[in-house]
């Protein structure tokens, strides 16, 4: 089976190969787009990226065998031009789960977070987040990009992406209050992003 | 389940493409892109031309954005607010009236100030993959001190000695054991295992330096206000709006314990605690770390937690600050510490 670079540098010659990208990455490129903003925009945004995706081919480092973050990262560009439509999808579902649910989450243990009233709270939390942050949760939660992959996605040092990743984590985790179970570390603004599942 | 768990299952239902979907933005895809042959490199959409345009827009969203929210804090934060507890009040009034007479640190040139943190964070795992089978917690104490030195200007390089964090404290033998294998397994992850950094403007892991949320370091030293009820509505509209009352203590704690919060600010940041309902005096000779103090603090009745900050009565400093379960959980008795720090300031010649 070819890699995503065979095909790039194939298709740089001939249009239908280019084909064999989009059967091969349009289906996950659409799932992302309609999480975030619906399926109107995943639509919109599906088409798009190919097109850009077909625009820049030049531009693309022919090492890289995964072209998922490259196009993970012009998808997220192309999403901001949906905020509306992402932040109208958030409002539903923050309002879901009442104030009067949330209110009753006394038990620490996070184990036992109710999973509605935790959407709730997510959808809170990522709306009131910086766009940059919530990319970035998105791209590793949602999108299942590694660290180095949002870093190409993104354009940004790994280190960025680690720093947003922490402060994005800690936000979500203060919100669902999941802090006795994590490691929170308030004195000096940052986390270790550590995997809560040994 | 853990956050990420969480994230993830959230609109996990929505966004398959239909076969259909696909095959249409296919057929539109490659007719355009037969048509009109492939420009050349020198062509394409450089990314940097088209992001400025993005930018401006996400700016101005996350502006509404914020705006929304501060009308939302300024909403519920209105409302009659009997302040603390009078003798708790009269505490943290003396610590400001102290604080003020005790003068700054002074770092010269060359000098840096010390700021030695000495934490204890709760830590756990969680066992067990299947969502809806029984899972379980297990949680432990980890013991953690750093150095921060903070040059005379504090827009040149700071240095920040991170130790490993090490698990400390357990209630049971399981814990100990769950502690020492995720112990081993973050042996490569430096966040954890200790680390040397240097940052300018003391902007470590580029993220800079923050006093309160979404507010810089040296600019709330600078304009944060001095009126003690004028400086609580400014940190509750900074924060967050669903916060409760022991957390806006808790944040005043985190600013105060930055250790560079000049005396007015500090004073205020004390008069602010003294405003907010419920906070009293919860231990007039706390010990933390081997100073004593005076205990102030505000039960989270949501968390099953109280979040005390103390303070050395003769000097108005902070001693530290600490999380106290209210109720036995699952691993930890009621009245453990799963989390506090304590916070020493000097003035040193060198730095490593």
């Amino acid at each position: 089976m070819s890699t995503d670079n065979d095909i790039i540098r194939r298709s740089r010659d001939s249009p239908a190969v280019f084909g064999e990208l989009y059967d091969r990455h349009a289906s996950v490129i659409y799932r992302y787009a309609a999480r975030r903003a619906g399926d109107f925009a995943a639509d919109d945004v599906t088409s798009e990226t190919f097109l850009v995706v077909w625009e820049q081919l030049e531009t693309y480092d022919l090492d890289r065998e995964d072209a998922r973050p490259w196009l993970f990262g012009i998808a997220t560009n192309l999403l901001r031009r949906h905020h509306r439509a992402e932040a109208k999808i958030l409002k539903t579902a923050a309002k879901a789960a009442s104030r009067e649910a949330v209110a009753d989450d006394s038990d620490r243990i996070a184990a036992r977070v109710d999973a509605v009233v935790a959407t709730g709270r997510i959808a809170r939390t990522l709306k009131a987040m910086a766009a940059i942050d919530r990319e970035t949760l998105l791209l590793y939660a949602w999108a299942d990009l590694t660290y180095e992959g949002i870093a190409l996605a993104m354009d940004v040092p790994l280190g960025t992406v680690r720093s947003r990743l922490n402060r994005a984590r800690r936000t979500l985790r203060t919100q669902l209050n999941l802090e006795i179970l994590d490691e929170t570390e308030n004195d000096h603004e940052r986390l270790a992003a550590a995997p809560r599942n040994a | 389940m853990n956050d990420l768990q969480l994230l993830r299952e959230m609109r996990s239902d929505v966004g398959s493409a239909s076969p259909t979907t696909l095959a249409r933005g296919r057929n539109k895809l490659m007719s355009k892109i037969s048509s009109d042959s492939r420009p050349e490199a020198t062509t394409t959409h450089a990314p940097a031309t088209v992001l400025p345009i993005f930018r401006r827009r996400v700016l101005m969203a996350s502006a509404a954005a914020a705006l929304l929210v501060g009308g939302i804090v300024v909403a519920e934060v209105v409302r009659p607010s009997p302040g603390a507890i009078a003798e708790a009040a009269e505490v943290l009034n003396d610590a400001a009236a102290a604080t003020i007479q005790t003068s700054d640190p002074v770092v010269g040139p060359g000098q840096y100030l010390k700021i030695d943190t000495t934490s204890v964070y709760a830590a756990g795992v969680l066992l067990g993959d299947d969502p809806k089978a029984a899972r379980r917690t297990v949680e432990w104490l980890d013991k953690y001190s750093d150095h921060l030195y903070i040059p005379s200007d504090q827009t040149a390089e700071w240095i920040w000695n991170r130790e490993a964090r090490i698990p400390t404290t357990f209630f049971s033998e399981d814990a100990k054991a769950e502690a020492t294998k995720y112990q081993q397994s973050q042996a490569g992850d430096p966040t954890r295992m200790g680390e040397l950094l240097r940052a300018p403007g003391g902007n470590f892991y580029g993220e800079q330096r923050m006093l309160f949320a979404g507010l810089p370091l040296a600019e709330g030293v600078k304009t944060l206000p001095r009126d003690p009820q004028a400086l609580l509505d400014t940190i509750r509209q900074l924060d967050n709006p669903d916060r409760s009352e022991a957390e806006t203590l808790e944040s005043i704690a985190a600013a105060l314990q930055t250790g560079v919060v000049p005396a007015d600010l500090r004073a205020a940041l004390y008069k602010a605690a003294a405003l907010i309902p419920g906070v009293t005096v919860v231990d007039r000779e706390a010990n933390l770390d081997g100073k004593a103090g005076t205990a102030i603090g505000i039960e989270d009745p949501d968390r099953g937690t109280r979040m005390d900050i103390i303070i050395d009565p003769a000097t108005g400093l902070l001693i530290g600050q600490r999380k106290v379960t209210l109720t036995a959980g699952e691993t930890f008795p009621a009245g453990t510490a799963t989390g506090w720090t304590s916070v020493q300031t000097s003035v040193v010649n060198s730095a490593p």
